[in-house]
Parts: C-alpha cells; structure tokens; sequence
C-alpha cells in the first residue's frame, strides 16, 4: 500500500510539473472575476480612518504601504520600500523607495507622496487632517504627533524618519494596513469625500461602491509587482452567514469567510468546496465602560469575569474553532503570559462579588453586540443573548442594543457604550498592537486610565531587547488580569469556504491578503 | 312580572341579537375560538408554560421536538412551546394597547373633523391622507427608526399607522347622522356638542367601530411581528413571535421547527381576529337582520 501511494504521488509531481511547464496553462492564469462573500460592507475605504477589517480588506488592494507581510505570516518584506536603514540608537530610520510604483492616477510613489501622507496623519493642524479621527496613527505612534518627530525628503525616492524615542515594533507598525500611501493629489481633489474615492498604488484599482451591497475593483495593468492575475474582484455584503453559505453553494459566489462553525463539516464533504482556516491572531472581548457606574468598581468587572462560562460559548457557538481567552493577547503572540490563571466560571463567586460591591440585588445596563458577524466572533447576536442569560443568572439585566456597523464603530469609540462585544485582529504579530490600542488610557474605548499600564506599555515600546521587553509585556498583561477592564472571551479561528476553482488563496494572521496572486481555474 | 318580563323580551337589545347572531355564524364562532385559546393562554402563561421564557441551555441547541420539549428547542436551546406560550402576552399586548392608542386618537379626530367640519375637517382629515399615503409598513419602519428600536416604540409606530383608518371611519358616520332629525331635536332642548357628540354621534358609529377594532388588533399583531421580524420591534430575550421567525431563519434548512411554530402562532393569532372580525361585521349589520 505505502508503495503505492508513493508511486502515485510521484505520478502526479511529474504531471504537475509537465503541466506546469507548459506555457499556454501559464498564460491562462489570467483573467476572470472572483465574488468575494462577507459578513459586512466597509466603512471607510481611507486606510488611516478605517479601524474595522471589512474597510481594510478592501484598502489592502488598493494600497500599499512601506513594508508588507509575506503572505501567510507577520515576517516583514519589502513593499514600497526596497530596503531600509536604521541608526543604533533606533531613532533614525531611512527608507529607499522603489522607482517604478505609480499611483492609480499615474502619479508617482515617491518620497515627497511618503512624507505628504504621514505628515497628514500625525499633524492635526494638516489641512489635510479630516475626513475621520484618523484612529489607527495614535493607536500604534502614541498621539499626534506622537514618537515620530520628523520625516524628511531626502531625494526623490529616499526618506528619513526622525523618532523622539526608538519605537521597538516601528517597522512592523510600517506594516499596518492602516499606514497605506495615499495619491496626494486625490486627497487634495475630494477633500472629506476622499473616503468613498479611494486611490493607492495596489495591484487593484477602485471602481465602485454600492454600499451594503457590494465594492468592485478592477486589476492595476500597471502594478509594479505585476499584474495581478484576476481582471475583477467583487466583495459583496452579505450579513447572514447561512445566506452567504447557501449563495456560495449556488455558485453565486466564489468563496466566502466567516463560515458558520455547524456548515464546516458540510463544507470538507463537499467535493466542490474546500476549508482553509486561517492562523489565529484574535481575541474577542466584553468591555466595561468605566465612565458608567458600577464598572468603575473592581469587583463588578471580576464578578463579570467570574459569570460567564466561556468554555459552554465555544462548545455551542464555535465548534471546535476557538480556544477560551483569558487575556487580552492571543497565545500566538510571543509576550503571552500563561502564567496568569484564568477568572474561573463560578456564579456563586460573582453574586458574592456583587454583594461585596453594594449590589446585591444586581443592575440593569445596556449591552452593544455587533449588527455583523465577525472573523472573531461568527454570532453576535447569539452570543450577546447568551451573556445576557449568563448574567441574568447571578441577578444582573442586559438590555441587548445594537446599531449598524459604522454606527456601532462611532458608538464605541466616542466611548458611549455602556458594555459591549467587540474584537481585535492582530495587524503584525507584536504584542504592543494588541495592548497599546486596546488598553493604553489614550485608546481606551471603555475608558480604562491606568497611568501604571501607561508606563509600563511605553517603556515596553521604547525597549529594543526582546527579553527585557517580554518582562514588561508580563507585566503588563497582570495588571491588566488584576484591574480586569474587560472579559476576554475567546480567540478564535476564522475558517474560510472556497469553490475548487480559487487557486493560491493564502490566509494571513492579520488576516490582509491580498487577491493578487490569486487565480481562478477553468473559469 | 311576567308580563314585564316577556316585554323586554320582544323589545331586545340590539347587541345580545348580534351575541345571537355572531354564535350561529360558523366562521365567527371559530374566530371566537382562536381568540378565546389566545386570550386564555396569554393570561395562563406561566401556569402552563413548561419552562420559562428565557430558560436558555446553549449545549442542547436544536432539539426536534421531543417529550420533554413538545415543539423543540430554538437558537440557543429554549423551549418554544414555552416561548410561544409568553409570545401570546406580547402579541395580545401589542394588539391591545397599540389600537386602544389609535382608537382613542383617531376617533377623537374623526369627530372633530366630522361634526364641526370646515377647516377643522380640511385639516385633519388631508393630514390623515398624507398618512395612508404611505404603506402602513414603511410609515412604521420609518417612525421606529427615528425612536429607536424597541417594543414600545414599535407600538407607538403601529398605533400611528392605524389612526387614519379610525378618524375615516368615525368622520363618515359623524357626517351621515350630523343633520338628523334626532341631533337636532338634542340641539333644540339645549345640549351642548360635547353632549350631543358622546350620547348621540359616538354610540351610532359604535357598530363599525368594533368591527374595525377588531381587525385592526389582527394587523397591529401582524405588523408588530413584521417589525419585530426586522429587528425594530422586541429586543431579546422578549419571546416576540415575529422576533423568533427572524432568529429561527438562519437555521431553516436545518432545523425548520424552530421557524414553524411561531410561524403558525402567527397565523393562527391573525386568523383568529379577522374571522372574529368578519362575523362580527354579518352579526352586527342591521340589514342581516331577516337573513
């Protein structure tokens, strides 16, 4: 048998490499439309004012940014930037462009077009500054201006970076979708509608937006790492998982994310799909806004921790794709403290937390749960209801409330939601992405101000010895267990459903991938 | 006595005729029925409710109907016959308040616009055909969207929609009797219009009224479970029955039950109403009389 199944195996290396030689197969590569299916439409297609993946998995097509990830993986290779420098001190970075990138309206990518835009993004008096709260920049660069102090033209295609203080994961956060190169001179064309007219230098072009329904990009003929192999992608919203699922079997579309859990096993039966699951980097959370009473109270967040049974969630809602969180980083992260022990599920321990706390007869508050599914959470709604049963258990009412996407987004980050559901994609694989964007007291959106976190985050940020900086992410990662600002549920696996035909389709972490080595068989 | 007796008799009262009437016509008999078990149920609810409401299990998720849950279980594995059960209450509520709102409005208008007439009736009565201008359905979406999504605020929105239908109604038989021979004579022994209106005009649109009540509740019930359905109305856990149908829709080709039963809950409410309706139109209609 083993002989056998050697032989056939060699049987079809030689025929794929005999196929692959041939150059008309090569050739046909080219060319078709993919239909991509997702759970919800994109916000904002500014890269900078767009915090949520459906915006950047768009942006990602249509930008590019300094440096990229290799597909797959949060190792960083050369995008815009051929190749870079950077002084021992870790304040001076220098960046050596590329020549041949060419924005969408044929201008070119060069240092004046780098500086431009980031000289848009972290100076607030930039006439250019509008159009969003340009979230993403404080997020990663700590405020505006934040640690970048300077960035100079060199000459044309090479530009300086001035820092106040060595950033340890700069590079990395060069990465971030978010920081994709904008045409300057569309920015200056559309002014606060520049959002709906994206134009990068990507390897697709923007077409159209019809909002809640779908975004059609063309290829980039152009694009200086090639042309991309498809000559269209289509994403389209489709909100309900099940409709999405039952429109991929339809052939409607051709491949979808988000796949409902209970369809996976339906899926690797069917001969006509395949399953990829993507590498996770996510944790989802229930966050406590520590501007509405009781949340300012310890023993409330704890006794939150203590009422929820996270590994019930899984077993009902995930199936076998998540794992219980009981930390804000995922263990996929290098920092991930696992010496910290978990809230155990104990409702007898909440109600006595509660009773501690002056609230022995509960409350009633407001719960946000998401309008769309999401790579981290595949039923919010569901989920929502089941942490309010949770909670109705040890005595305290969850009134469900719940808006559309963008919404929603403005809701949290104006930090008007008393509790919600929410979650969070690791962009390039460093811990301080997870931490400093979700916790630090200038990002908060439950307004959780820790100047003890705030120090220890910073310093972590300046840090550039691993080991040293893997003992302040330990840190970190208890005080926030002890001050317990929110109820890290789970990190999950986001499975992927794709007709046969979809070929070289590589899910990433961070999960922005982009379609352009990807092709269609047989169209 | 006897002789007293049998007078008021062949005098009679006009609505135990209809009662009469109403208890012979087949269709309103079931009507009576359905409304009957709907009533009941709603106020028996946690008497024969099995579970409560809101008793979630997430482990025992889809159960087909069994013994221990005779319609199954839903989404997040509580009972629906339970859910069911307490969705009479909402529906019945529903039904009842949101009408009671726009009979009050809308025959207070009708009135107005009918018995004073002139500029009074110009103006309420184009208001209240810009408002049937509008889908009923669209009108409450829009009025929910601006109150926010919640059950009383989809009560108000129904309770809106149907006013026109109401001050329409009243205002054409305010018209028909307001020169009568009877409305005069009251006018001439000195009645005031508050007076006049009350004991004369009101209790001679009383017969369509209730018809048109009762028909009414069935759209109410239905346009609620519509809203409900497109998550503007009952927020969770509320065991709406057009929330449930909503909730149940993803899970259709697997587990149909779950969408089912509410659906049927639905119809049979609906039902229930609009044959009451229907019979008590034939019974309270005086032309029916020899038929």
């Amino acid at each position: 048998m083993r002989n056998c199944n050697f032989k056939a195996i060699l049987l079809i290396m030689v025929l794929m490499t005999v196929l692959i030689s041939i150059p008309g197969l090569a050739q046909d590569k080219y060319g078709g439309t993919l239909v991509f299916g997702r759970g919800g439409d994109s916000v904002n297609l500014d890269p900078i004012n767009a915090t949520d993946g459906e915006s950047f998995k768009v942006t990602l097509q249509v930008y590019d940014t300094l440096v990229q990830h290799k597909p797959g993986t949060t190792e960083v290779i050369p995008a815009l930037a051929r190749k870079w420098d950077v002084s021992d001190d870790g304040k001076t970075w220098t960046f050596y462009l590329r020549e041949d990138a060419y924005f969408h309206d044929g201008n070119p990518v060069n240092a004046e077009a780098v500086k431009w835009n980031f000289d848009r993004w972290r100076l607030e008096d930039n006439p250019y500054h509008k159009g969003g709260s340009f979230a993403y920049y404080p997020y990663i660069f700590q405020g505006f201006p934040g640690v970048i102090k300077e960035v100079n033209v060199v000459d044309d295609y090479t530009v300086k970076f001035i820092l106040n203080e060595p950033q340890a994961p700069f590079l990395r956060n060069l990465a971030i979708v978010a920081f994709g190169i904008a045409s300057p001179e569309a920015v200056e064309k559309w002014g606060e509608d520049y959002f709906k007219h994206p134009v990068g230098s990507g390897p697709f072009k923007f077409v159209e937006w019809r909002k809640d329904d779908r975004i059609i990009l063309e290829a980039n003929e152009d694009y200086w790492n090639g042309r991309p192999y498809l000559d269209k992608v289509i994403l389209r919203s489709i909100p309900d998982s099940s409709a999405r699922y039952m429109e991929l079997q339809a052939g409607a579309i051709d491949m979808m994310n988000q796949v409902n859990p209970e369809n996976v096993k339906s899926i690797q039966d069917n001969e006509e799909l395949k399953l990829l699951i993507r590498p996770s980097m996510n944790v989802a959370y229930l966050a406590m806004n520590f501007a509405f009473e009781p949340f300012d109270n310890v023993k409330i967040r704890r006794a939150f921790s203590h009422a929820i049974n996270k590994q019930e969630l899984i077993d009902a809602f995930y199936v076998d794709l998540a794992e219980p969180a009981k930390l804000p980083l995922p263990p996929s992260v290098w920092a991930y403290n696992d010496k910290i022990k978990d809230y155990e599920y104990n409702p007898e321990k909440a109600k006595e937390l509660l009773a501690e706390a002056g609230y022995p007869d509960g409350f009633e508050f407001d719960l946000y749960y998401m309008p769309v599914p999401r790579p981290y959470m595949p039923k919010p709604k569901l989920i929502a209801q089941t942490l309010q049963y949770y909670l109705s258990q040890v005595g305290i009412k969850a009134n469900l409330v719940t808006y559309d996407w963008s919404t929603y987004l403005d809701k949290l980050s104006n930090k008007e939601a008393e509790t919600f559901i929410i979650g969070w994609i690791g962009d390039n694989g460093d811990p301080d992405n997870f931490l400093f964007p979700l916790l630090d007291k200038t990002n908060s959106e439950n307004n959780y101000k820790s100047e003890e976190l705030h120090k220890v985050l910073v310093a972590a940020q300046t840090e550039l010895n691993t080991e040293k900086r893997k003992e302040l992410y330990y840190k970190a990662q208890e005080i926030i267990h002890e001050d317990a600002p929110f109820v890290p549920l789970v990190h999950s696996t986001d499975p992927l459903a794709l007709k046969n035909k979809v070929m070289n389709y590589i899910p990433n972490p961070t999960i922005t991938e982009t379609f352009h080595k990807v092709w269609l068989q047989n169209k | 006595m006897k002789d007293n007796r049998k007078n008021k008799k062949d005098i009679s009262n006009p609505w135990l005729e209809a009662w009469d009437r109403l208890k012979k016509n087949k269709l309103g008999r079931m009507g009576l029925i359905l409304v009957g078990i709907l009533i009941t149920t709603a106020i028996l609810a946690p008497i024969i409710a099995p579970y409560s409401f809101k008793e979630q299990n997430i482990l025992k998720r889809y159960q087909p109907p069994s013994r221990q849950h005779l319609l199954g279980t839903d989404e997040l594995g509580r009972d629906i016959l339970s859910r069911i059960i307490y969705g009479a209450r909402i529906s019945l509520q529903i039904g009842l308040i949101s009408i009671s709102i726009s009979l009050l409005v809308g025959v207070t208008l009708g009135l107005i616009a009918g018995y004073y007439g002139g500029i009074w009736d110009m103006v309420i009565m184009r208001f209240m055909d810009i408002m049937l201008a509008f889908p009923a359905i669209l009108l409450a979406i829009a009025i929910v969207a601006i109150l926010g999504p919640q059950l009383q605020n989809a009560m108000i929105a129904i309770s809106i929609v149907n006013v026109p239908r109401f001050a329409r109604l009243i205002r054409s038989s305010t018209l028909s009797v307001k020169n009568s021979d009877y409305i005069n004579a009251a006018r001439g022994i000195g009645s005031n219009d508050l007076r006049i209106i009350l004991y004369h005009v009101l209790p001679n649109s009383m017969a369509p009224l209730v018809v048109q009540t009762t028909l009414s509740i069935a759209t109410a019930i239905l346009e609620a479970a519509a809203l409900s359905f497109l998550g503007l109305g009952a927020q969770p856990p509320t065991p709406e029955w057009g929330a449930m149908l909503s909730d149940a829709r993803s899970s259709l080709q697997m587990a149909p039950w779950v969408a089912a039963f509410p659906g049927l809950a639905i119809m049979f409410g609906v039902l229930g109403f609009n044959l009451l309706g229907d019979g008590l139109r034939d019974a309270l209609d005086p032309k029916m009389i020899n038929i």
